[in-house]
């Protein structure tokens, strides 16, 4: 499978802004999970081919990152940190409420495709531990209640784009601090929201 | 030792001994030259350093105490007191092998490595002893294939990255990487897309444990029960020095020494696993003569009594001028000279040829003015590479211009009808159309256009220019043009190429029609007279046919009779149907061969030959370097070498070539060809060492200088043209007698621009034909952009020929 004219747009504009080629590896690697839905075969190869890497060099960088994920992955991604400060506060429970309302086990992918679920090392929301991400966008102070209730909405609203401070407002708890102004843009798939690998879009 | 350091060396102590060692030399290099060996895994002389497994750590005294440093990443410095023993250093090294034993599974008594494996002799040496560990280890499927050669047991691995930095580093073809790196860390290819480098061979020479395997090798012997010897590869003319290692009478692999001048331990796998042919149950162990029924088993009474009063019967009808001579640049100097002496004055012929209508003016090969050396291009500022694909057909030149280019720094322009294994790397690229090549060279020489700064790149010298035919297609006119453009560069050296071994040994020996032994001009009378006085015979004149002159005598009738040493033209020569068609129709023609061949076929006798690591003798590579090569096994039982049969010949005829031994034959070269005078055995052997020696010596002479002439071609004006040149992996003998690389030949295809496809209906892989000067043949279309629109690339000797025109047609079948 060849990218399609946008994302190839899009690499090459990526691709122009380092003076070598390979430097743009990383962030093709999203494009490529844009593309697919996570990091296929085809999608290593494509983001190689851009870069002037063979496959094996590409296939090395992205199996050392977690989050280019190379197995079919959710459209709704959970990922639970259950890191010292959130699993003091209670992570662990809510992980386990997080897979039972889904029925998907922590790194595993439902039938549907519809979610994956995850825990993650901190994601530096130790201040409103427990902390939740669904595709990258983040909502603190979560119990296993509001994880369960988190996840009956994505599977009953399948909201297009995944917002944190909507996930936030519906159900979240205790904030780390004032994040500043809300944003209004977020994700459209397992990966993180960003414009210019047009993975992000504007939510509400 | 006095207080001053001599320029360029600085004071170190390493131990307490006080020593100087070269400024800028990393300490673990400095501390071995100096005789104190410091272990290492990941440390490889050819090879950046990367301080990967920490088995080098030694203590260096500084202001702040000593410090625990991996002396592989730390350059010597004036007044730099190291430790190599101390308790720290020893405590270190036994942490270090603590730890890189953790999850190694400890298989010695079963792995190819045991006996030969750093990690083995390095935890004797420098181990705890004991391990502390008592988890379970790391636990992945036990070797899995990562090409057709390699195995990888990913158990066995520590994570050294030796192979991953050869691939990327050196070869230049990172097929294998390091994946799920963390605890899960691991050597791998992408799934689909396997290890296929043609270099693959070294990963396993320099792996440091038994985590990469060749299938060639596997189970076959354990290194102690291996006899070696140095010898040269007889692959290409590059000349690599290898080990020959046996264990049985048969050979079991070939190893890379490492020599500055040639390979600097690289081999590449042709060269490396190219050693099964010599085991291979087909060699030719008794005589053969024409019978009813093909060659039937002869004796050798019976054989030699043929072959010689078949000669004669010829030379009374016709005159020595009906018999002919092809071949000689398989085997050694001696052989080539036996040949060649046989052919002049037992024989009486003048026409004999070890280029096979594929070289370049012998001349030009054996002697052109200004010859470089491949330890040029280590002090290269530019370099040209315009003749064959060099990844193709010379492999390990093409690793030394690969690390020219890469490593030291130097501009290289590549020109080829296509893209060649150096385009990667290469600072300039330029493409032409084949028959169009002197109009590129005619717009480099003046600068013009897009050749403006590649001229702007070579003016900058040292330079070094590598020339050679680019394709069959095209007459060695274009190579002699650039090798003439190449001596015209201000600070320039000529390198011209041919890829059959010992083609340039051959030739000096004086198989040529051009050439007599040592460099001497045929046409050169006093070199003749001279020649004859000590032959005791006649030496024909220059006047004799190259191979092409003599496939033209035998259809013309006035050749009737071919000696062929290791030649097989009906396979070899540019144009195959019509060789092969010439050769039928000869009255006689006597074959010293190892394997039976196309051209065997229509022999009236063949002789088993030994062959390499079955005979002792010199060759010489493509720099004029002359290099002994081993004799360790017997061969098999009836084969004799060359030189006796053609000896025993000889005296049938009622002469004699005087060869009573391979070492008989190099004193009288010695002795004969002016420009090998001081290349003995001896000196091989002793003083010159693993170098051998480039001649002519200091004292010798040499006879003939050639200075390459800018000889234009006529321009060609065609709609399709034929790029016809070699693969590493083709339908060589020496390829397909051998179980690894037989099956690595690719498959028969014409590639094709998109441009040209689109206009002639042909899709890429699609069924076409391909019709040529002589012949045509139906097979796949592959698309190659990197042609120039109106060229068409078909990779010669992979069973599909259409003769070696220029002009060629295509058409789309249904
Ligand atoms: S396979 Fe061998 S050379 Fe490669 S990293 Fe492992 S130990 Fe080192
Ligand atoms: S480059 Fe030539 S001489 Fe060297 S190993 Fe390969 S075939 Fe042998
Ligand atoms: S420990 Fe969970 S966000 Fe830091
Ligand atoms: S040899 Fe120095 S760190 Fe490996």
């Amino acid at each position: 499978m060849t990218w399609s004219q946008k994302t190839d747009e899009r690499a090459q504009a990526i691709i122009a802004r380092y003076p070598d080629p390979r430097s743009a590896t990383m962030p093709l690697l999203y494009l490529a999970m844009h593309e697919d839905g996570h990091l296929t075969e085809d999608g290593m190869r494509e983001v190689a081919a851009r870069v002037g890497l063979t496959p094996a060099q590409v296939q090395s960088v992205a199996s050392f990152y977690t989050m280019y994920k190379r197995d079919r992955t959710g459209r709704y991604l959970v990922s639970v940190c259950t890191s010292i400060s959130c699993m003091l506060l209670g992570a662990d429970d809510v992980l386990a409420a997080v897979s039972e309302e889904t029925g998907v086990a922590d790194g595993d992918t439902d039938e549907d495709g519809l979610f994956s679920v995850e825990h993650a090392e901190c994601i530096g929301a130790c201040g409103g531990a427990p902390a939740v991400q669904v595709n990258y966008e983040l909502v603190e102070g979560v119990t296993p209640e509001q994880g369960k209730a988190l996840c009956a909405w994505l599977r009953e609203a399948r909201p297009e784009v995944v917002l944190g401070d909507e996930m936030q407002e519906l159900f979240g708890g205790q904030r780390s601090f004032e994040w500043g102004p809300s944003e209004t843009a977020g994700a459209v798939g397992p990966f993180p929201a960003f414009e210019p690998y047009g993975t992000a879009k504007e939510g509400r | 030792m006095s207080d001053e350091a001599t320029p360029g060396m600085v004071k170190i102590t390493i131990d307490g001994r006080e020593m100087q060692v070269p400024a800028g030399d990393l300490l673990i290099a400095a501390a071995e030259k100096a005789g104190t060996y410091i272990p290492r895994f990941c440390w490889h002389s050819r090879m950046k350093p990367v301080g990967l497994c920490r088995m080098c750590l030694v203590e260096v005294e500084g202001p702040r105490g000593t410090m625990l440093t991996t002396s592989c990443t730390m350059q010597v410095n004036d007044g730099m007191v190291v430790h190599t023993e101390s308790d720290v250093v020893k405590k270190a090294q036994e942490g270090v092998l603590e730890f890189l034993l953790i999850n190694h599974p400890l298989d010695c008594p079963v792995c190819d490595k045991g006996g030969e494996c750093p990690l083995q002799d390095q935890t004797v040496s420098f181990g705890p002893g004991e391990s502390r560990f008592v988890e379970e280890k790391r636990h992945f499927e036990k070797p899995i294939p990562i090409s057709d050669l390699v195995l990888l047991d990913r158990e066995r691995c520590i994570l050294c990255a030796r192979c991953t930095r050869f691939s990327e580093e050196i070869s230049g073809d990172p097929l294998i990487e390091f994946v799920e790196r963390g605890s899960g860390t691991q050597v791998l290819t992408f799934p689909d897309e396997p290890f296929a480098s043609y270099f693959s061979g070294n990963t396993v020479q320099i792996c440091p444990v038994g985590a990469l395997t060749a299938t060639a090798y596997r189970f076959r012997a354990r290194p102690w029960d291996l006899q070696a010897a140095e010898s040269t590869c007889p692959h290409c003319s590059v000349g690599c020095r290898i080990s020959v290692q046996s264990s049985q009478n048969q050979v079991l692999r070939f190893q890379g020494v490492d020599v500055d001048s040639t390979n600097q331990g690289w081999l590449c796998d042709k060269g490396r696993f190219g050693f099964e042919y010599l085991n291979s149950p087909d060699r030719l162990s008794t005589p053969k003569m024409a019978g009813d029924d093909g060659l039937q088993e002869a004796s050798w009474i019976d054989a030699l009594d043929a072959a010689a009063s078949g000669l004669m019967s010829i030379i009374d009808e016709h005159g020595p001028g009906a018999v002919a001579g092809i071949g000689g640049a398989r085997g050694t100097n001696e052989e080539a000279y036996a040949f060649g002496k046989f052919l002049r004055s037992v024989v009486g012929t003048g026409h004999l040829d070890a280029q096979i209508g594929d070289g370049l003016e012998p001349r030009l090969l054996a002697a052109p003015a200004d010859r470089g050396l491949i330890g040029d291009l280590e002090k290269a500022s530019s370099i040209l590479v315009w003749g064959p694909d060099l990844k193709e057909e010379l492999p390990v030149l093409y690793l030394r211009v690969r690390r020219a280019a890469t490593e030291l720094g130097a501009k290289l322009v590549v020109a080829h009808p296509r893209r060649t294994g150096l385009d990667d790397v290469a600072t300039h690229t330029l493409r032409y159309r084949p028959g169009a090549g002197q109009d590129l060279l005619r717009r480099l020489a003046a600068g013009e256009g897009d050749a403006g700064a590649a001229l702007a790149a070579l003016k900058e010298g040292p330079t070094v220019v590598i020339t050679g035919l680019a394709g069959l297609t095209e007459g060695p006119d274009l190579a002699e043009a650039v090798a003439a453009f190449g001596r015209d560069l201000p600070d320039a050296t000529v390198l011209p190429v041919a890829r059959r071994s010992n083609v340039f040994g051959a030739l000096d020996m004086g198989v040529s029609p051009a050439l007599l032994p040592g460099r001497a001009s045929a046409v050169d009378d006093g070199a003749r007279a001279t020649l004859s006085g000590h032959w005791g015979a006649d030496v024909p004149d220059g006047s004799g046919r190259d191979t092409a002159g003599i496939i033209e005598g035998l259809e013309a009738g006035a050749i009737r009779a071919v000696v062929l040493l290791g030649a097989d033209p009906a396979v070899d020569f540019p144009d195959p149907a019509r060789a092969s068609a010439a050769l039928a129709g000869a009255e006689l023609i006597v074959a010293i061969d190892m394997f039976e061949s196309v051209s065997t076929s229509m022999a009236t006798v063949v002789f088993p030959a030994l062959g390499f690591t079955e005979t002792e003798g010199t060759v010489t590579n493509l720099e004029g370097r002359v290099q002994k090569v081993s004799r360790l096994l017997p061969g098999p039982g009836g084969a004799r070498p060359s030189w006796e049969i053609l000896e025993d010949v000889a005296t049938r005829m009622g002469g004699s070539i005087g060869a009573t031994s391979a070492g008989v034959i190099a004193t009288e070269i010695e002795k004969v060809a002016p420009a090998y005078a001081g290349a003995t055995w001896d000196a091989l052997n002793t003083a010159f060492g693993r170098d051998g020696i480039v001649v002519p010596t200091a004292d010798a002479t040499q006879p003939i200088e050639y200075v390459p002439v800018d000889r234009p071609s006529a321009p060609v004006q065609r709609d399709l043209v034929l790029h016809l040149a070699r693969v590493l992996y083709d339908g060589g003998t020496t390829v397909q007698r051998g179980l690894s690389l037989a099956k690595l030949a690719a498959e028969p295809a014409v590639y094709i621009t998109p441009q040209d496809a689109h206009r002639l209906g042909v899709a890429d892989g699609s069924a076409v034909r391909l019709s040529g000067g002589n012949g045509s043949a139906e097979l796949t279309a592959r698309f190659d952009d990197s042609l120039t629109p109106g060229a068409v690339y078909l990779p010669f000797n992979l069973g599909i020929s259409v003769g070696s025109g220029l002009e060629v047609e295509l058409e789309a079948l249904a």
